[in-house]
């Protein structure tokens, strides 16, 4: 703390040092200043990239970057560990999926950190992907939202990966949002989909995929962002209302306040599953699509039935 | 401070909320849990800023403090 500075009554101190705290963190239960959290963040993210091998020697990373907080966070946690790999680069790519009164910000907030760190940044468009804009496809069918911008965005963010010569796709997802698809998948009922992995050994077909924050917490996460200046302001996505990781979204952050640790648990049952199952007895051998010849799990890959749905 | 300035307190909290409504407060010494629980939010689901500065749930605001509080979530 530095003097003259009056800590509040009530306040606490860093755990690691006499500054004033920004965030309280549990898991261990502590208290940490802005140094601090960037320090703690920055290494897990790296011990998780360690531990799981998520990057080798001379890889391409394409990030996944909306522009929106995880992804600028993600794209900043890389571009410092950068120097520390042998030969590997990284390219930011952003889908502009053609939400009005809310992409646009977002893509000119992404333009602008690409800038600042001085990474590659390629955009491509649903419009180039399917011709059309989301809003355009959705007329009719909003509450299918979530599900047509995510299979559309894969498909985008595969598409430029691959024309970007990129080895590894990784993207922002959260502590949160997996305790979410891991609450998500079980509500549904889909085993295969619980226990499918996007960890770099996936498939050879698809250009693996990783997760560098998924044991960082979305708060923690905010947070890094806010104390560097760097947080996003943001508009939500107007179509989030309608998707069902809404509400258990909201279910499980109220579980985990009551109850800390909560979401850990929930990934952590999973991994246990994950190791205990036979993914080759519950999932569909996976196929060529009878029409762009992607690899899919049925006849036809869902881009091309979505197409078909959409009458593109 | 005399029973007077504590029965009729001089200081005002203004408390900014995530869709960027201000809410004017007495200023009374508050826990920041207390104060989002009075409002209804998720502590999990915020942060909050006390004069631009970051701060954890468990600090405390009084007098009068700017209180910010940022919603995390942002979808896409």
């Amino acid at each position: 703390m530095k003097p003259g500075e009056d800590a509040p009554a009530g306040a606490e101190r860093c755990s690691l040092c006499g500054e004033l705290p920004v965030i309280r963190m549990s898991g261990p239960d502590r208290h940490l200043c802005a140094a601090h959290l960037i320090a703690d963040l920055e290494e897990r993210a790296a011990r998780t990239i360690r531990e799981r091998e998520l990057v080798r020697p001379h890889d391409r990373i394409a990030v996944a970057f909306s522009g929106g907080k995880d992804s600028t966070a993600l794209l900043i946690i890389l571009s410092r560990l950068l120097p520390a790999w042998d030969d590997v680069s990284l390219v930011a790519i952003t889908v502009d999926e053609g939400i009005a009164g809310y992409r646009d910000d977002t893509i000119r907030a992404a333009e602008a950190v690409t800038k600042k760190l001085d990474i590659d940044h390629v955009c491509v468009s649903f419009t180039d992907l399917v011709g059309d804009d989301l809003d355009t496809l959705l007329v009719g069918r909003e509450t299918q939202a979530c599900s047509v911008c995510g299979i559309l965005r894969r498909k985008a963010l595969s598409q430029a990966a691959h024309n970007a010569g990129a080895t590894k796709i990784a993207t922002g997802h959260n502590l949160d949002d997996e305790a979410q698809s891991v609450l998500m998948n079980t509500l549904r009922g889909d085993l295969p989909r619980l226990v499918r992995t996007s960890d770099a050994d996936s498939h050879d077909c698809f250009i693996p995929r990783i997760k560098p924050l998924a044991d960082i917490a979305e708060k923690e996460i905010a947070a890094y962002l806010f104390v560097q200046d760097l947080f996003p302001f943001l508009p939500e996505c107007p179509y989030t209302r309608h998707a069902l990781r809404a509400e258990v979204r909201s279910m499980l952050s109220s579980l985990e306040q009551k109850h800390p640790g909560t979401m850990r648990n929930l990934i952590r049952s999973k991994r246990t599953i994950e190791k205990q199952v036979d993914r080759s007895a519950i999932s569909e051998p996976l196929r060529c699509c009878l029409q762009c010849g992607d690899p899919c799990s049925g006849e036809f890959c869902q881009v091309c039935m979505l197409r078909k749905s959409l009458g593109k | 401070m005399n029973g007077h300035a504590q029965l009729f307190p001089t200081h005002t909290m203004k408390i900014i909320l995530p869709d960027a409504t201000i809410q004017e407060v007495p200023g009374d010494p508050a826990s920041l849990l207390v104060i989002l629980d009075r409002l209804g939010i998720n502590p999990a689901e915020v942060i909050v800023s006390r004069n631009g500065k970051l701060v954890p749930e468990d600090a405390v605001a009084r007098g009068d403090d700017e209180i910010r509080i940022i919603r995390i979530a942002h979808g896409g």
